[in-house]
């Protein structure tokens, strides 16, 4: 990669989260009312939302809700920048990591006990996805023998072919951390949220924005992640990514909320089988 | 260079012996100031001369062997003397069978003097320093001063706290520093025979600082980490008289031969089980969570810089022998194992102290684990988190014992919202956290290497991965708690000693810019001159460390860090400006954050605790099956060798 191509990769990495983020969460929107025979708002309603909440006057209960909700942003949108850059995939699993601890760091900041109980599921949801996110990456190198994005590239064919449980664990971590039923413990953008709106409960204004933001950086990385499953092809990765996603919103108004016991419980035990099968596959070729 | 070692060692004795006569009080404390300087200063300037390697003719006017032999029974006399008087027999049947085995590996020598074979020749080297034993006096040296330099104001307040008549700070501060110089002696020897006498000073010395504070708590806990670390000593004596039958005690030499034969496998595994006693790997764990019972500068001490790190030292040190055997994979297992059900111990905690012990054993897990994978990459990364782990270890303590003297509490429970009663001490241990759990810090850098060099071994990866969301869990959850307060509060600088400021802020700053200067720390440090046989894996562009099949971008990425904090401070600022709303209660909101009108009008408080999962990860649940599998994994490496 020279280093006007690096430029614009970082300059694509960055306008990303915000325009496609956006525009995933718009049809997002779209689709589930179609699924529950509504019209649903326009394509640009996750815009409109954002640009109001930066209008906003600035409330917050703790001052360090402003330093969490600006770190969870800059994690968020560094770790899709290091995707777009080709680098390493756990590097990138950390950084974002990094966001996701500082969204709860500031969730705890409030004394609200929403907030606090939200913060701890998001904490269980982190435990629940991270080693599952890890066990993905660890199938990605023992197939192409490299950590580098740029190695998923050069393989030869599509990635599914050789991990095709890695990629079922995979959307398995994409239904929790795009906050979708049955896994949207912690916060939820529906209005059934037995804890009012969890962890997010306390961020306001233009802070939540901001972790508006940041959620549309996540939700690209994890479908980058997904689109890494089928390299060779362009219109393959589009239709798999599309078609993973499709399901997730089907599975998001079919399924009622589980509690923490049920996800670590499933996550772990299905997740885990399906990333040994697969890992002891790949160890025995 | 032959000075600086006799300072680095034999300092801290002669300052050691000072402190323990009565003396005023403002005299010790400077004497401690000057000691821990020179110290510094020594360690720094011994780094342009490493590696080298010398055997003094005589010392004192003795050869070191004979130098060390008549301390070496005093100790284990010693240790013998307070298994009697605390009438365990657990410390007295290690202890005697110790020194007749010592003796007679004395009578063996001499015998081998006579004949005239003179097989003690064989060890070549009395001291010998490479970049792993430089790195190690640099942490014992400097974090240790540091935590001296601490102690100081808290053992103050600690007696004050205790009403105590007569002071027992010289007996203290005896030990501590007797402490740092056995610490250095150990790491620069190079013969197993002086090696086994540090290790012998290094159980007794930790014996004297659990029990300090003398009461019936802190007698059984000490009691306990002396036959625990007794045991480990005699392994190593075992060890040691094998290897000797075998040829040399020269420690340079054993890990040159390929270790041929079953005996020398056994050796190196008994060395193993040595290093596990002394680092608290599971099932031995207890000595070392019992010992937060003695005064918060000790628990720093034995965490951070000394004791627990001489394990992980050992085995890195004997890594080379190890190398491509079955014994080496054992040992990654059993300490992926450690990292993952110590994390898990440590999520059930709710106590600071205890959180914090839990966190390195299961550190030290991982660097023994990276030792055991034993690739130049694997090595690279225990380094890395031994040095890393040390300075933000230490800064951890500190901090919990400082505000343990103010709260008076170690639970994390009372820690909540701490930030607006002692703001900059709850800041600096939310950095702390931030440090063991987030890149760019050296930390996780190190803990991103060992998952990359991990990778290969698919039990030791998964096992990792789980320990590692774990571990994000319980930091997390304590840095939430630190934080939590509905108040925006101007900030108001809470009144500490100077001293406690000056230790708690060098640290802080030492980790984030160690971290920061990694790409350098790479190239000067990571050296072939770090160990036997070790290749630097990794190449260095642009302060980018890449090899193969990753890359981590260091410095890049401090770049960005410290421009997200900046912008993020400034948005901080920008908060204060923002009107303060009171957090959401679902209610009528009153005058105080926390109550609001519920129904009937009543006030109702609202109170929210943390998730401690103890049915899940408690401490009584899990420790019997944790210990069970240990034991089953180290009977795995100790029989694996037969």
């Amino acid at each position: 990669m020279t280093t006007s191509q690096g430029i614009i990769m970082i300059l694509a990495g960055l306008a990303s989260g915000p325009l496609l983020g956006g525009l995933i969460a718009g049809l997002d929107r779209i689709l589930t009312a179609r699924f529950q025979s509504r019209i649903g708002p326009p394509l640009f309603q996750p815009f409109y939302d954002v640009i109001k909440l930066f209008g906003k006057e600035k409330m917050v209960v703790n001052v360090w809700q402003a330093f969490c909700a600006n770190a969870y942003l800059t994690a968020a949108s560094i770790s899709v920048v290091l995707f777009f850059l080709r680098s390493d995939l756990l590097l990138i699993l950390f950084i974002q990591a990094v966001g996701a601890v500082f969204l709860v760091v500031g969730a705890f900041s409030s004394t609200s006990p929403y907030s606090q109980a939200g913060a701890h599921r998001e904490l269980l949801q982190i435990l629940c996805y991270e080693p599952l996110l890890i066990f993905v990456v660890v199938g990605i190198y023992l197939l192409t023998g490299s950590f580098k994005i740029a190695s998923v590239y050069a393989w030869n064919q599509p990635v599914l072919l050789k991990l095709p449980f890695m990629f079922v664990v995979l959307s398995f971590v994409l239904t929790i951390k795009l906050r979708k039923s049955p896994f949207d413990l912690s916060t939820s953008h529906h209005a059934h949220q037995e804890l009012v709106k969890g962890l997010l409960t306390d961020y306001s204004g233009s802070f939540l924005a901001l972790t508006e933001i940041a959620h549309w950086y996540e939700t690209v990385l994890v479908l980058g992640l997904c689109s890494l499953f089928w390299t060779t092809n362009p219109i393959g990765a589009i239709l798999l990514v599309g078609l993973t996603y499709f399901l997730e919103i089907w599975i998001d108004n079919v399924s009622a909320r589980l509690n923490w016991r049920w996800m670590l419980g499933y996550g772990w035990a299905m997740g885990m089988s399906l990333s040994l099968v697969n890992l002891v596959w790949l160890y025995a070729r | 260079m032959k000075e600086l070692t006799y300072v680095l060692i034999f300092l801290p004795f002669i300052a050691s012996l000072i402190c323990f006569f009565k003396i005023p009080s403002q005299v010790r404390s400077f004497m401690i100031l000057t000691t821990g300087c020179i110290l510094i200063v020594s360690s720094l300037l011994l780094i342009p001369y490493v590696p080298f390697a010398f055997t003094p003719q005589t010392l004192f006017g003795l050869g070191v062997h004979d130098l060390i032999r008549v301390p070496d029974f005093i100790l284990m006399f010693a240790i013998l003397y307070f298994g009697f008087k605390h009438r365990s027999l657990l410390i007295i049947v290690p202890a005697v069978l110790q020194i007749v085995l010592v003796i007679w590996f004395e009578i063996i020598i001499s015998s081998g003097m006579i004949e005239g074979q003179q097989i003690f020749r064989s060890v070549t080297q009395a001291f010998y320093c490479d970049n792993l034993s430089l790195i190690m006096v640099l942490i014992i040296s400097i974090i240790g001063s540091i935590i001296c330099f601490q102690a100081i104001p808290y053992m103050k307040n600690h007696e004050e706290h205790m009403k105590l008549s007569t002071s027992k700070q010289p007996r203290f501060f005896f030990v501590m520093l007797f402490f740092l110089g056995v610490m250095n002696g150990l790491v620069l020897s190079n013969d197993m025979i002086v090696i086994h006498f540090f290790l012998a000073a290094t159980t007794l010395c930790s014996f004297l600082l659990i029990g300090h504070d003398g009461n019936k708590e802190a007698i059984r806990n000490s009691v306990r980490a002396l036959w625990m670390n007794n045991l480990g000593c005699l392994a190593f004596t075992v060890a040691m008289m094998i290897y000797h039958n075998l040829g040399s005690t020269d420690v340079q030499q054993i890990i040159r031969t390929p270790p041929g034969g079953g005996l020398s496998f056994l050796a190196l595994a008994l060395l193993c089980f040595a290093s596990f006693t002394k680092s608290a790997q599971f099932p031995m764990q207890s000595w070392l969570i019992g010992a937060m019972v003695a005064p918060t500068p000790v628990s720093a001490l034995l965490h951070s810089s000394t004791m627990v790190k001489v394990g992980v030292y050992l085995v890195l040190r004997l890594a080379p022998a190890m190398h491509g055997s079955f014994l080496s994979q054992c040992i990654a297992l059993f300490g992926a194992f450690t990292f993952l059900a110590a994390a898990g111990l440590a999520v059930g905690q709710s106590n600071g102290k205890k959180v914090l012990a839990y966190s390195t054993i299961s550190n030290l897990g991982l660097i023994f684990a990276c030792a055991g994978l034993n690739t130049p990459e694997s090595i690279t990364a225990a380094i890395l988190l031994i040095i890393f782990h040390a300075i933000t270890k230490a800064l951890l303590f500190l901090c919990v014992g400082t505000i343990e003297q103010h709260i008076e509490s170690r639970d994390i429970e009372d820690m909540r919202g701490l930030y607006s009663k002692m703001p900059l001490t709850a800041l600096i241990t939310v950095m702390g956290v931030v440090m063991m759990i987030m890149p760019p810090f050296g930390l996780l850098l190190g803990k991103w290497m060992a998952m990359e060099a991990a990778a290969r071994n698919i039990f030791v990866i998964v096992l990792a991965a789980i320990g590692s969301a774990l571990t994000a869990m319980y930091w997390a959850r304590w840095a939430g708690t630190l934080m939590s307060d509905p108040f925006a509060g101007k900030f108001k600088l809470e009144k500490q000693p100077v001293v406690t400021w000056a230790a708690l802020l060098s640290l802080c700053a030492g980790a984030g810019i160690l971290s920061i200067a990694v790409p350098w720390l790479y190239t000067g440090l990571f050296t072939p001159s770090m160990s036997l046989n070790y290749v630097p894996p990794y190449t260095l562009n642009d302060g980018v460390l890449e090899n193969s099949y990753g890359v981590f971008a260091a410095l890049p990425l401090c770049l960005i860090a410290v421009m997200g904090f900046l912008q993020s401070i400034l948005a901080v600022r920008g908060a204060t400006k923002a009107r303060i709303c009171a957090p959401y209660l679902s209610g009528i909101q009153t005058a105080e954050p926390r109550v609001f009108v519920g129904p009937m009008n009543q006030l109702v408080k609202a109170e929210a605790g943390n998730y401690y999962l103890s049915n899940i990860f408690g401490e009584k649940k899990l420790t019997i099956w944790i210990n069970l599998a240990a034991g089953v994994l180290l009977t795995l490496i100790v029989g694996g060798a037969l």
